[in-house]
């Protein structure tokens, strides 16, 4: 048996298993859509996350990060520097962490008169809707 | 012929099925958590969830936000906000009338906050709502009660 000849046994295989694990994966947020109608859009996830204060696995946050985009670019400035600021406060795109060294930076772009450590955590608190 | 290639293809299906699953267990697992979570509550908390973005920002903003920036974000907050959320527009209002340093200015907003919010004509409920958006404010101005409701001087209908 040529190494060409295995190759050709063995490629479908491959292509399926990984076209499988991706319509699998994809299917997920498809069929979450379909159960919980047009509501459950990127802006209903992030208010979500903004209310709970959730706990999630590890996968959960890169689609979450997506989101957080997606809400940002809906946004005109300064809204969007005050979004950037809440959803480095409340890790909205770091796994749930807070990043305050990024919250400081982004609250000095927008010329604030307070912005450390301890006036961020209470902002922390304080924005949540 | 057709059989040996029903045959061939039945590998790669069951492969693909397989993986499929695999997948989806996966993502169901990781990713759906939030979405989940959503899936559970009723479509009325679920149509509450969509202002909570915009409210999260409007907090921030009066919580440490410059006067300029306060304004800007309590006029896009009222356009936003439709007749029906009256307690939400209340609330801005309330927001407007401290942070307006002209006293015919706050009296012309809280009247307008008790029009939205038929509560805040009581003028205890009104102080008590002033109060706790003066708390929320963590920089000046508006960290104070305004002198048209600290003075005893108001008259709403």
């Amino acid at each position: 048996m040529t190494r060409a000849h295995s190759f050709g046994l063995v490629w479908p295989y491959a292509v399926a298993a990984a076209v499988g694990y991706l319509l699998g994966s994809l299917a997920v947020p498809a069929l979450a859509a379909l159960a919980t109608g047009s509501v459950n859009s990127p802006l209903v996830r992030v208010g979500f996350a903004l209310r709970e204060d959730p706990q999630a696995a590890p996968g959960a946050w890169p689609a979450l990060a997506a989101d957080v985009q997606a809400v940002r670019s809906s946004l005109a400035a300064p809204e969007r520097e005050a979004f950037d600021l809440v959803v480095a406060v409340r890790g909205l795109d770091s796994g749930g962490t807070s990043d305050f060294q990024r919250a400081e930076r982004v609250c000095q772009t927008l010329t604030w008169q307070r912005c450390d450590r301890a006036t961020l955590m209470l902002l922390k608190e304080q924005s949540r809707p | 012929m057709n059989r040996a290639r029903a045959k061939r293809a039945l590998g790669p299906a069951l492969v693909l099925a397989v993986a499929s699953l695999i997948g989806y267990a996966r993502a169901a697992m990781e990713g759906g958590r939030f979405a989940q979570a959503i899936a559970e509550l009723s479509n009325a908390e679920k149509k509450a969830l969509e202002s909570a973005p915009a409210l999260t920002v409007a907090n921030a903003i009066w919580a440490l936000g410059s006067e300029d920036a306060v304004k800007k974000m309590l006029r896009s907050e009222l356009d936003r906000l439709p007749e029906s959320e009256g307690a939400a527009r209340a609330r801005a209002f309330v927001r407007f009338g401290i942070i307006d340093s002209n006293p015919d200015g706050q009296a012309a907003v809280f009247f307008q906050a008790c029009v939205a919010d038929r509560n805040l004509c009581d003028r205890a409920r009104l102080i008590a709502a002033a109060e706790r958006e003066t708390k929320a404010r963590l920089v000046e101005p508006g960290q104070h009660l305004p002198l048209y409701l600290s003075s005893g001087h108001l008259q709403v209908p």
